[in-house]
C-alpha cells in the first residue's frame, strides 16, 4: 500500500516526461505560462525530464517539437498537464488513458464550482482515470511546484510571482490564489517549499493520499495544508493518523461557520458547528491547528528546523537584553499554557557569578542593554545545561550597542547544533535586524519578529512533542 | 449481547413509526450498554405505580412518558418528591391532565416511576452525526456551562481513553470536576467509563443512531459513581433495513 501511493504519485513530483496539453506561444495564456515555467527550468539544469508541448495548430515552440494530438505522444511520457477548455478536457482524458499516462493535473477551471453541467464533466473524468488507474490533481487548480525536480504548473509568470527555494516544508492548498500567493510570500521570507500542491475540486488527489506519499517523502520534513472542506473524513483521519506518528502536520480550516446548527433537533447538535468537529479531529489525529496564515509559517519554520529535537516538557527558559521583552514573553508562556522554567540553584549561582551585578539572573534572564555576545553565551550555556528547563527562547535586540551581531549569530547557531533542547530566537527590529535574522535561519535557529509568535511556535513542538509521547503510551 | 438488546428497543421504536426514543426507552438501550442509569419502572396502571413505588421506596419521582411531549418540563408532566400512596395518586391523575392539556392527542405509554436522586455536579455527553466525519461525542459540564458558556469539547467516535482524559480536562469548567473551593474531586473514572461506553454504543449502532442526549448526568465525588438523569436519543432507519422498517414507519407517519 505504502509503496503503491509513493509509485501513483512520484510523476506528479518527479516525472520523466511531460506532456503540456494546450501549450502555446501566446504569451501570458496559461498553457504558454506553464511550458515556460518547464523550458526555463530544463535551461537552468533544474527539469531533467523531457517536455512535450501538445496543440493541434502548432508544428514548433521555442524550438520544442509540438504534438498535435495526444496519441502522438512518445511513450516514456508519464505526466499530462492539462489547460486547455474544460468541455474539450473529458474527450482528452480518454486519449491520455489509451496512451497509457497514469498521472494528469488538470489545470482547466469551469468544472464542479461552475454547477451542475461541471459536475457531470468531473464524474466523467473520474470515471475514465478510476478505470485506467490514473491519478488525477485538480480541475480548477495550479497544480504542483517542486524547486527540486523544477515541475512548476504554477500559470502565474515568474516576472508577477517570485518562486520560493527548495525547503522541507510541504505545502497543501485547495485554494490555488492562496498557493500563489503563499509561495511568493515564502520566496519574499525566505521560508524553503519542498513541494506544494493546489488541487483545486480535488476529484482524486486529496490530502489522505498526499499524508501517505509524505509519509514516505524524506525531503519533507513538515507538512502543511490549507483545508477548506474534506471530503471523506475518515479516510482523513486514517491518514492523519499514521503520518502524525512520523512528521508533524500543520492545519489551517478556513470556513469557522456553523453549518451543523441549522439541521440538528438535539441540544449536541445545536453545538457541534463545523469548527468543533473539526477541533475535535485535529486533536484526534495529532494535526497542529493554525489559528492563521502568520501561525501557519511559524508553526512550520519551527519544526523544519527543530522537529528532530522536540521539547522534553513544557518549561521554557527565556534570555532577553530587554526587559519588555522579557515580560512579553513571559505573557506569552502563560497565555498558551507553558510554564515558565524554575531555574536550578546551579544555574543562578553560575549566572551571579559570571554576570555584572546589574544583569539579572532568574527566568528570564535579563542580560540587559550593555550586553555583549559572551554574557548571552554564559546565559544560553546555563540554560542549555539546568535540568529544569526544557526549550529555551532568546530574544535578541540586535540594536544594543555592545552586541558583535555575528558573534551571536554564532553562539546561537552553535548551541542550538550542541544542545537537544530546541532554541528559537526573537528578534524585533527593522531592515538591519531583518538581515541578521535571515542568517541566524540560515544557520538552523528560527528567528520571530515578536516574543509572543516565539513563544507561540515553541508551544507547536510542546504540543505535538506531547502527543507523541501519549501515543507512544498506547 | 449488549448490541442485540439495544437493537430491539430501537428497532421496536422505529417499527412503530417514530424515531425519537422517549426517556424509558433511550434508558433501556444504554443500560444495555452497561451505563449508569436509575433503578426505575414504567407503570401503565397506577396499580403499577403504585406497587412500584413501593419497591423503590418514597420518596419517588414520576415523569409522564408520550412521543409527542419530548419537553416534559414544558408540559408540566414531570412531578418530584412523591412522598406516599396518596400523593402518588393525587399526582398520577394530575400528570395525566397536564399532558392531555399540553397535546390533546398524546400517546401516553405509561409513567415512570424512579428514585429521587442525590444530586450531583451535572454534566453532559452528547452525540451528533457529522456529514464528513461521522458520529461525534460531546462532553461538557451540564445547565448554564452548556447553555450560556457552551464550555463543551468534541471526539470523532470511536474515542480513547486518552481522548476521554483530554476532553474531561480541556473544558474551562475542569476546575469544578476537579474539586474547586474544597469540594471533593468528582469521581473522574465514571465520567471517563460513560464516555468510552457511549463511544462503544454509538460505534456499533451507528447506521442506528442519529443523535443522542445524556442531560443531565449527575456526577458524584470520587468513587462514588454518576447516574444518567435524563436521556434523549434520535434514531434513523439504516440503507438497508429501509425496505424493512420503511414501510411500517411510512405508514404509521401517514
Amino acid at each position: 500500500m505504502a509503496e503503491k501511493i509513493v509509485e501513483e504519485l512520484r510523476p506528479f513530483f518527479d516525472p520523466k516526461a511531460v506532456a503540456i496539453i494546450g501549450a502555446t506561444d501566446k504569451k501570458g495564456k496559461v498553457g504558454n505560462v506553464i511550458f515556460e515555467n518547464f523550458r526555463m527550468n530544463k535551461e537552468r539544469g533544474i527539469f531533467k525530464g523531457n517536455i512535450y508541448p501538445v496543440n493541434p495548430k502548432l508544428d514548433e515552440i521555442e524550438g520544442y517539437k509540438v504534438y498535435h494530438s495526444v496519441k502522438e505522444l512518445p511513450d516514456d511520457t508519464d505526466l499530462a498537464v492539462i489547460a486547455i477548455p474544460a468541455k474539450f478536457v473529458p474527450a482528452t482524458m480518454k486519449d491520455i488513458a489509451e496512451k497509457g499516462i497514469k498521472a494528469v493535473v488538470i489545470i482547466t477551471g469551469g468544472f464542479g464550482e461552475l454547477g451542475e453541467e461541471g459536475k457531470k464533466m468531473e464524474r466523467e473524468i473520474y470515471e475514465i482515470a478510476k478505470a485506467h488507474g490514473i491519478r488525477v490533481i485538480g480541475p480548477n487548480c495550479v497544480g504542483v511546484y517542486v524547486p527540486d525536480t523544477g515541475v512548476d504548473t504554477v500559470f502565474l509568470p515568474e516576472e508577477k510571482m517570485d518562486r520560493p527555494k527548495s525547503g522541507p516544508i510541504a505545502f497543501v492548498s485547495q485554494s490555488g490564489a492562496f498557493a500563489a500567493a503563499m509561495l511568493d510570500w515564502a520566496a519574499m521570507a525566505g521560508i524553503g517549499i519542498g513541494k506544494m500542491v493546489s488541487y483545486g475540486n480535488k476529484i482524486d488527489v486529496d490530502d489522505a493520499d498526499l499524508m501517505e506519499y509524505f509519509i514516505h517523502d524524506d525531503e519533507i520534513k513538515v507538512a502543511t495544508f490549507y483545508i477548506e472542506g474534506v471530503k471523506d473524513g475518515r479516510k482523513f483521519m486514517e491518514a492523519a493518523k499514521k503520518i502524525t506518528k512520523v512528521k508533524p502536520v500543520i492545519a489551517l480550516k478556513s470556513g469557522r461557520t456553523e453549518y451543523g446548527a441549522k439541521a440538528a433537533s438535539s441540544h449536541t447538535g445545536s453545538l457541534a458547528g463545523a469548527d468543533t468537529i473539526y477541533d475535535a479531529v485535529f486533536k484526534q489525529t495529532g494535526i497542529i491547528r493554525a489559528e492563521d496564515f502568520e501561525h501557519m509559517f511559524d508553526l512550520a519554520k519551527a519544526f523544519a528546523a527543530l522537529g528532530h529535537k522536540l521539547p522534553k516538557g513544557d518549561r521554557i527558559g527565556i534570555i532577553t537584553d530587554g526587559g519588555g521583552a522579557g515580560v512579553m514573553a513571559s505573557d506569552a508562556v502563560a497565555k498558551f499554557g507553558l510554564k515558565m522554567a524554575e531555574l536550578s540553584e546551579d544555574t543562578i549561582k553560575f549566572l551571579k557569578e559570571n554576570f555584572p551585578p546589574h544583569a539579572v539572573a532568574g527566568n528570564p534572564t535579563d542580560v540587559v542593554g550593555d550586553t555583549d555576545a559572551e554574557r548571552y553565551r554564559i546565559a544560553i550555556e546555563a540554560f542549555t545545561k539546568d535540568p529544569n528547563v526544557d526549550a529555551i527562547v532568546v530574544i535578541v535586540l540586535f540594536q544594543v550597542p555592545l552586541l558583535e551581531e555575528e558573534k551571536i549569530i554564532e553562539i546561537l547557531a552553535d548551541y542550538q547544533k550542541k544542545t537537544d533542547k530546541p532554541i528559537v530566537a526573537v528578534a524585533m527590529g527593522g531592515r538591519k535586524t531583518d538581515r541578521y535574522a535571515r542568517m541566524l535561519e540560515e544557520k538552523g535557529v528560527p528567528v520571530y519578529p515578536t516574543p509572543e509568535r516565539g513563544v507561540r511556535a515553541m508551544e507547536g513542538l510542546v504540543r505535538y512533542a506531547e502527543y507523541l509521547r501519549k501515543v507512544k503510551e498506547e | 449481547m449488549a448490541k442485540e438488546e439495544a437493537l430491539k428497543v430501537i428497532e421496536d421504536v422505529l417499527k412503530s413509526g417514530r424515531t425519537a426514543l422517549v426517556e424509558y426507552e433511550a434508558k433501556q438501550v444504554l443500560k444495555a450498554y452497561g451505563l449508569p442509569v436509575p433503578d426505575e419502572k414504567l407503570a401503565k396502571t397506577l396499580d403499577e405505580a403504585l406497587k412500584y413505588a413501593e419497591e423503590i421506596g418514597y420518596p419517588v419521582a414520576m415523569k409522564l412518558m408520550s412521543p409527542q411531549i419530548l419537553h416534559k418540563s414544558d408540559a408540566k408532566v414531570v412531578m418530584l418528591n412523591i412522598k406516599s400512596p396518596e400523593e402518588l395518586k393525587q399526582k398520577w391523575e394530575e400528570i395525566h391532565e397536564n399532558a392531555r392539556k399540553y397535546r390533546p392527542d398524546a400517546e401516553i405509554l405509561g409513567v415512570l416511576i424512579a428514585p429521587m436522586l442525590r444530586p450531583g455536579r451535572e454534566i453532559i455527553i452528547g452525540v451528533t452525526e457529522d456529514p464528513q466525519f461521522g458520529h461525534a461525542i460531546m462532553f461538557g459540564l451540564g445547565g448554564i456551562f452548556v447553555e450560556v458558556l457552551k464550555d463543551v469539547t468534541f471526539r470523532i467516535i470511536p474515542i480513547t481513553e486518552r481522548d476521554t482524559r483530554k476532553m474531561i480536562t480541556e473544558i474551562r469548567g475542569y476546575p469544578i470536576l476537579a474539586g474547586a473551593r474544597g469540594e471533593e474531586p468528582a469521581d473522574i473514572d465514571a465520567i471517563v467509563d460513560m464516555l468510552l461506553k457511549v463511544s462503544q454504543l454509538v460505534d456499533e449502532l451507528r447506521d442506528y443512531i442519529k443523535e443522542m442526549d445524556l442531560n443531565p448526568v449527575f456526577v458524584y465525588e470520587k468513587g462514588k459513581g454518576a447516574v444518567i438523569v435524563d436521556a434523549r436519543i434520535i434514531a434513523k432507519i439504516p440503507e438497508e433495513k429501509k425496505e424493512e422498517i420503511g414501510v411500517e414507519y411510512k405508514e404509521r407517519c401517514a
